[in-house]
């Protein structure tokens, strides 16, 4: 059902069923980007069930609450500088004389530590950032495709 | 029309048998190395420093090894992905960024429309 403000009434179990998915959600995409080096896992993955909330968001409270919950400015600016993190970390090999993408202090701490893997655990942090803020970024792009009625009916009324 | 129908049903023919030939040949000939049959994986995975490589058999062993020497890192998967092949990583990752620009610039009419009347 829709009002004339352009929100729109979900099912309701949609909206109970997300609100006791998200956090589990959330935490669970950034545990798996954290622990990427010790357990299986990684940046990408983490990152891509991060992004998922804002379909879970979309489905229970529509697009323009998603919109106003999620800032896509921050996105679009986190995505370029999880980026240029990770060519700074790669280039962290050349300053010691290595190649590119060298791991380096990888030999401090017992082998399952979060930190002990050396700068590869950083790189998985850094593009775990970036999937999350990209992919995050392009369901907005799609949500704003899929509800573009409400958002042209307001400014008609302005 | 017939003609052509010949020579294709010939052509299949042919392809099917090499590629019959060629799988009896890989089952029957082909030595069989590294197969990891030998691999106790609970252990590997619980104790990978001190598992025994006496009885060496399947890559598993190697590069659990091999990684843990020059990486520390216990995920082997995240160790090849950000370190051996760094360079693919950081490709994969800009194919990410540009296609997501790609779609900005393609899909963001109201965004920018919105942007315009600011």
């Amino acid at each position: 059902m829709k009002f004339k403000s352009g929100i729109s009434e979900k099912n309701v179990i949609m909206k109970c069923g997300a609100d006791m998915m998200l956090p589990f959600a959330v935490v669970f995409g950034i545990y798996i980007i954290l622990f990427g080096t010790v357990s299986p896992g990684g940046g990408f993955q983490g990152g891509v069930m991060v992004a998922a909330a804002a379909v879970l968001l979309y489905l229970a409270y529509g697009y323009n609450t998603a919109k106003q919950a999620i800032n896509t400015e921050v996105l679009r600016v986190g995505e370029a500088c999880g980026a240029t993190l990770y060519v700074i970390l790669g280039l962290c090999g050349l300053f010691v004389g290595a190649n590119f993408c060298r791991n380096i202090f990888f030999d401090n701490g017992a082998v399952g530590d979060l930190i002990s893997a050396g700068t590869i655990t950083f790189m998985g942090y850094s593009v775990g950032f970036k999937v999350l803020t990209g992919v995050g970024f392009l369901l907005l792009l799609m949500m704003s495709l899929l509800a573009p009625d409400a958002d042209d009916e307001e400014e008609d009324a302005e | 029309m017939k003609a052509k129908k010949i020579v294709a049903a010939i052509s299949l023919a042919v392809i099917l048998a090499a590629g019959l030939y060629s799988v009896i040949y890989a089952y029957t000939s082909i030595p069989k190395a590294y197969d990891g049959s030998d691999v106790n994986v609970v252990d590997l995975y619980n104790n990978p420093a001190d598992y025994s490589t006496e009885n060496p058999d399947g890559v598993a062993d190697i590069i659990v090894k091999q990684n843990l020497e020059k990486t520390m890192a216990a995920n082997n998967v995240a160790a090849v992905v950000f370190d051996f092949r760094g360079f693919d990583t950081l490709g994969e990752s800009f194919i990410l960024l540009t296609s997501i620009a790609g779609a900005f610039v393609i899909l963001a009419k109201s965004h920018k429309k919105k942007e315009d009347e600011e």
